[in-house]
């Protein structure tokens, strides 16, 4: 019997086999498929379920110090090259396994309440499986090839469960934009890998960190090309874990289905981008600059996250800009070299954003109820509020959540956040200046959004502040029709989940304290025995008590300001500064610039183009032609219809001229 | 130094059984009698007829392929040599190695599709299908004759059935299109008589026109470089480069869909088959001069050619720009001096192949329905075509170069050759993958705008009103499902493809490589024999040129 190592490649393979099962059934049998409702979702259920089993296994094996498994095979060759493709095993890798096969598990049972009424159920549930197989896929690859590969293929899938919804016109636009937006980070990492492989020879993760100091040491590698080919690198995770300034494509991919915006744009697949910046940590650990544009980075998109998310009224929204800033700490405490905080804050935030995720879910598939199947008025906050007493599952998890994503001890997020600070704290003071802020605008934006959809007088039946929205949107109000339904708590395959999720979101920062970390202990046992013994409650209590105070300070604002309505935020803040409102209301004008910039310059730029090609280019073969009479318009008007005539003279003169030189070529044969 | 060269021409492999000829014979003969089946005038019998001589052709170059091919050898095989006219100083001579075998087995097998993508046609069949036919076995002729008039002959032949199939079938402006495509064609096909007669003629020894006499003879630079600049105009017509393309878009703008096919998916890979062959092969020394500026036309292709897809709003002329674009990468394969590259390019022209016809059928399959190309005029036809829809987004993203699908494959390799090609200078090669890589920016711009504009969004009320949207039937996802099978194939195992020729490739790569430190340092000793010269030589870059 073969070690769950050694079938480490079924895990992608199984959810694989399922997807390609029902979706050659979806082409060929297309109304009987989608009738098996049941049978696909248990099919797809099993065959995940079985992957989580497996990738527990591995867990269970790496925690007891199995040694990491590789395999490969030769993909393709030509010449002296090679390019091998294969798996590998190792205890970062069985980390992130367990916790995407965890989490699309239980997206997956989720999806079968939340889809219950859709029409394209069953193509859901294939792209998830989809999905799943090639985000594991590219946890077990073990070269930067490879990661490229499953790279562009999360990408694809995101792209078609952003635009599942095909006929919303926002959903057409969101996909694509998500899918450019990513590519022009791939643009970068396919260079990079492309220069890496010139300078190293190699795509293995530690054959290139090796090659690349050879190459500098030798000389064959100038600095300042390692340099540029490692920040090209970072582009793609730049647009696939959404850091400023390919952050863009993130809120609107809030257009596809909310168990898609839980699994792939919360839980797994931005974190793809730390994960591999984490997979080429022997690289940038080389490049001290490289890693303080990271930081930078980090940190800029962690602020701009958080103060965006400050004034949304959108609930998906809110929480996706909450993505892009938490995503922003990851990578800050990435660029402070610290792997090892920045996968702990990826785990965390992983099970208590998937649950955020999947309660705004359980909300908005509540609000349809009572406003109608239109996400401009399901998912507004200002038509909620007073949800606890009718959906108390949801809530009470939403509210953990919200607890463990502002860093209140002992939760998940207070563990991980604290480690990514008091790291930064050590190696940028000012980026940890401005990651501290941040954790107090955390905590209030989190609890806004709690208090504006939980508490309070429920608002759903405003008719004229629907109205208002609707034609906010570029509606019109008179064609829209609310079902007029109540609010209640969701079924079973939908609640349960957030339950299971509320677990992690609570103990998981256990096992990653500063004095103990077990988490730590398996991905870098050195490290763990360092931080052990350079662990000083002297040191740790100030700045913890530093993060969590600021935090009582964001929840006590939320609290004055939504809870007791004590103060007027929008009169004192709004009011005073309206500019200041503007820039975080327009997004820091980002999506502005970019749709003037880039969109509209490259339809203009495309639009010169083909009029140079139709005017200059054609123009002189046309005029060509005119002139010698040999042009398509010339002999249009001297003959009308008769193509095999002229077929039949070009024929003629073909072997005219051939038996001719023939006859003048044979003597000399 | 073309004693090695010959060394690795001169031994064909003779075919025990004639296939090649079989494979060509078959189909113009089964033309021939095409006036002979019974059939009512409205096509139903004919095109049993023409599916299955299609198939026959295609079964037997498979069965040349899996009994007379052996994928390790870099020489010629499958090889028959006939006098046919000695007084010409004409020998029918065919044969396959590793450049043509790949691209005979494509041909035969898109035209068996094309015959199925022609099941509608029912205006003058016995005459469509005749020339579809005679269209088969003169492609398959172009990839496996071994000798440079017969290939004159068939280059020319084939294009008859194309200008015809043009003229008669294609759209409103068919015979502006079609007479444009002629004279392009034919035009630019003067330089190979031109060429072949020089070539044939010079260089000392009997006068010949067979590929191992040619490449036996030791011509001058000057004259290579004469010959190698006509050849590049007449196959960059066809490949085709920008700014030699503006046939292309009129001429796929008005074909029908199994013509659209057989164009997109064939008559694009005898240009870059032809580049191949007697630019790379026969002319090396002319080669390392001209290999920068394929590289640079190649990168002007991949841009420009996507920029104007962009813009283009109508379906075919969009998706025949972005032929142009792919057929780009073949360009810098071929004018790169590493085996990667050129493997690349050729698996480009085999995926391109294959991903074009699918694009090209389903275009013809929506406007059956729509009877509208302008992007304007459609808008949500996904509700009503669902298996459509899936269909287009799977071909859409396999041409957007998805991993898992060929197109992937070859422009990573196209890439990771270039990149490591160190014939060229650090700077040359770092502008030129970084212009190539923007390519990989805007080709989901184009492809993902025009998926959206066709199917996403609501219906169009006029478009839905006035046509009937009828979802794909069996025979059209039995098609696309044909040319998805390798398509997804060659993604995930490319080996699968890519041994086929890789020994051929290796060798050519070789040549090419010794000829070019022939012309850096012309008094360099080299002796006669020699192995190969390492893949990556130390010569001075010529890309700086």
């Amino acid at each position: 019997m073969p070690s769950a190592e050694e079938l480490a490649w079924l895990i992608p393979v199984l959810p694989l086999f399922g997807a390609v099962l029902t979706g050659l059934g979806l082409i060929s049998f297309n109304r009987t498929i989608n009738r098996l409702r049941k049978p696909v979702a248990l099919l797809l259920i099993s065959c995940v379920g079985a992957a989580a089993a497996l990738s527990y296994s591995i867990l269970f094996n790496q925690l007891n110090g199995a040694p990491p498994v590789e395999h490969l095979f030769v993909w393709a060759s030509a010449g002296n090259f090679v390019l091998p493709m294969g798996y590998v095993v190792d205890p970062l890798g069985a980390v992130m396994l367990a916790l995407v096969t965890t989490i699309a598990l239980l997206v997956l049972v989720y999806s079968h309440g939340y889809m219950a009424h859709d029409k394209g159920y069953v193509r859901f549930f294939t792209y998830l499986a989809l999905f799943s197989s090639s985000m594991l896929g590219l946890i077990i690859s073990p070269n930067l090839l490879e990661i490229y590969v499953f790279w562009e293929l999360v990408g694809m899938c995101s792209y078609l469960l952003v635009g599942f919804w095909y006929d919303r016109d926002g959903a057409a636009h969101a996909a694509q934009k998500a899918f450019v937006v990513n590519r022009v980070g791939d643009f970068g990492l396919l260079l990079g890998i492309l220069g890496l492989f010139w300078a190293t020879g190699s795509f293995d993760f530690q054959g290139i960190a090796d090659g690349l100091q050879n190459g500098l040491a030798a000389g064959t590698v100038a600095p300042w090309a390692a340099l540029l080919l490692c920040l090209l690198v970072f582009m793609g995770p730049m647009a696939k874990s959404a850091q400023f300034p390919l952050h863009v494509w993130l809120p609107d991919a809030m257009e596809g289905p909310t168990p898609i915006s839980a699994l792939i744009h919360a839980a797994t697949m931005v974190a793809a981008g730390v994960f591999l910046v984490a997979r080429l940590d022997p690289l940038y650990a080389q490049f001290p600059i490289v890693q303080t544009v990271i930081a930078v980075v980090g940190t800029i998109t962690c602020f701009l996250g958080a103060s965006i998310a400050l004034t949304q009224m959108d609930l998906k929204k809110g929480l996706a800009y909450s993505t892009v800033s938490q995503l922003g700490y990851m990578m800050l405490a990435m660029g402070c070299g610290a792997p090892v905080a920045g996968i702990f804050h990826l785990v965390t935030h992983a099970f208590f954003k998937a649950m955020l995720f999947l309660g705004s879910g359980s909300v908005i598939h509540a609000m349809e109820e009572v406003v109608g199947h239109e996400p401009v008025l399901a998912q507004d906050m200002r038509l909620m509020g007073g949800l606890r007493k009718k959906m108390p599952v949801t809530s009470i998890t939403f509210f953990i959540g919200c607890i463990a994503i502002s860093g209140i001890p002992p939760l998940a997020g207070f563990w991980s956040k604290d480690e990514i600070l008091g790291q930064a704290f050590n190696s940028y003071p000012i980026l940890w200046v401005v990651g501290f802020l941040t954790a107090g605008m955390t905590a209030f934006y989190m609890f806004r959004l709690y208090f504006l959809t939980f508490e309070g007088e429920f608002r759903g039946n405003d008719t004229a502040m629907q109205a208002q929205l609707l034609t906010a949107a570029g509606k019109d109000p008179s064609e829209h029709h609310a079902h007029g339904g109540s609010v209640h708590e969701s079924a079973w395959p939908m609640a349960a989940p957030l339950a299971v999720l509320a677990v992690p979101s609570v103990l998981i920062g256990l096992l990653g304290t500063p004095w103990n970390s077990r988490f730590a202990g398996l991905l870098n046992p050195e490290e763990a025995l360092e931080m052990a013994e350079q662990f000083s409650w002297g040191e740790f209590l100030p700045l913890a008590g530093a993060s969590v105070a600021i935090s009582v300070a964001g929840i006590s604002l939320a609290v004055l300001a939504y809870a007791l309505r004590r103060i007027d935020l929008g009169q004192l803040v709004a009011g005073r500064f309206p500019a200041v409102n503007a820039f975080l209301a327009n997004k820091w004008y980002l999506d502005v610039l970019n749709e003037k910039l880039f969109v509209r310059g490259s339809r203009k730029l495309a639009r010169e183009v083909l009029e140079v090609d139709a005017k200059v280019v054609d123009g002189v073969v046309n005029l060509t032609g005119l002139l010698t009479l040999g042009s398509g318009e010339g002999l249009k008007y001297l003959e009308t219809g008769r193509a095999q005539f002229y077929a039949l003279i070009v024929f003629a003169g073909v072997i005219g001229l051939v038996v001719l030189f023939g006859v003048i070529g044979g003597p000399i044969a | 130094m073309f004693e090695f060269a010959v060394a690795g021409l001169s031994d064909p492999v003779q075919a025990t059984v004639p296939w090649l000829s079989l494979s060509i014979l078959v189909p113009i003969v089964g033309a021939l009698l095409v006036p002979l089946v019974p059939d009512k005038g409205e096509g139903k019998q004919v095109r049993w007829y023409a599916l299955i001589v299609t198939l026959i052709t295609f079964l037997i170059t498979v069965a040349a392929y899996l009994t007379g091919y052996d994928p390790s050898l870099s020489g010629l095989q499958l090889s028959e040599r006939v006098s046919w006219l000695p007084d010409l100083g004409l020998t029918w001579a065919v044969g396959a190695d590793g450049l043509s075998m790949p691209l005979i087995l494509l041909t035969s097998f898109i035209t068996s599709l094309a015959c199925l993508a022609a099941w509608p046609v029912s205006f003058k069949p016995r005459l469509f299908y005749f020339l579809l036919l005679a269209m088969d076995g003169g492609q398959i002729a172009v990839f496996a004759v071994q000798d440079m008039l017969l290939f004159f002959l068939a280059w020319e032949l084939e294009l008859i059935p194309v200008y015809l199939l043009l003229a008669i079938w294609g759209g409103k402006k068919r015979q502006y299109a079609a007479t444009k495509f002629i004279l392009y064609t034919a035009g630019s096909s003067l330089f190979i008589l031109l060429a072949a007669l020089a070539m044939g003629f010079f260089g000392g020894g009997t006068p010949s026109f067979e590929y191992t006499a040619l490449a036996a003879k030791d011509f001058g630079t000057g004259f290579q470089l004469l010959c190698y600049a006509g050849l590049l105009i007449a196959f960059g017509v066809k490949l085709p480069i920008v700014p030699l393309h503006t046939w292309l878009p009129d001429a796929h703008g008005e074909a029908t869909a199994p013509v659209h096919m057989l164009l997109a998916g064939i008559l694009l890979k005898m240009g870059g088959y032809a580049l191949l062959r007697f630019n790379c092969e026969l002319l090396p020394a002319a080669h390392s001069q001209f290999a920068p500026l394929l590289i640079v036309l190649g990168v002007v292709n991949i841009i420009y050619a996507a920029l104007t897809s962009f813009a283009q709003r109508n379906l075919k002329r969009k998706i025949a720009y972005s032929s142009i674009s792919h057929m780009g990468f073949v360009l810098i394969g071929v004018g790169s001096f590493s085996a990667l590259g050129t493997s690349g390019a050729m698996l480009q022209m085999i995926s391109h192949g294959l991903i074009g016809a699918s694009l090209f059928f389903l275009v013809g399959a929506t406007y059956d329905r729509t009877h509208t190309l302008q992007l304007d005029e459609m808008g949500g036809i996904g509700q009503k075509m669902r298996i459509m829809f899936a269909l287009w987004t799977v071909c859409a993203l396999a041409s957007l170069a998805l991993p898992g699908m060929s197109g992937f494959v070859s422009e990573l390799m196209v890439f990771a050759g270039f990149a490591t090609d160190e014939a060229y200078t650090l700077p040359f090669r770092v502008v030129i993958c970084g212009l190539a890589a923007v390519g990989v920016i805007l080709t989901p711009i184009y492809l993902l705008s025009m998926l959206r504009e066709i199917f996403f969004g609501k219906e169009k009320e006029e478009l839905v009103s006035h046509t009937n949207l009828v979802d794909a039937e069996p025979r059209e996802v039995y098609i696309i499902g044909c040319l998805l099978v390798p398509i997804i194939g060659i993604g995930l195992y490319p080996k699968l493809m890519t041994d086929s020729y890789r020994s051929s490739i290796e060798a050519l790569v070789n040549r090419n490589l010794g000829a070019m430190e022939q012309v850096i340092s012309p008094t360099a000793p080299l002796i006669r024999g020699q192995a190969p010269v390492p893949a990556v030589i130390q010569a001075p870059a010529v890309g700086a040129s």
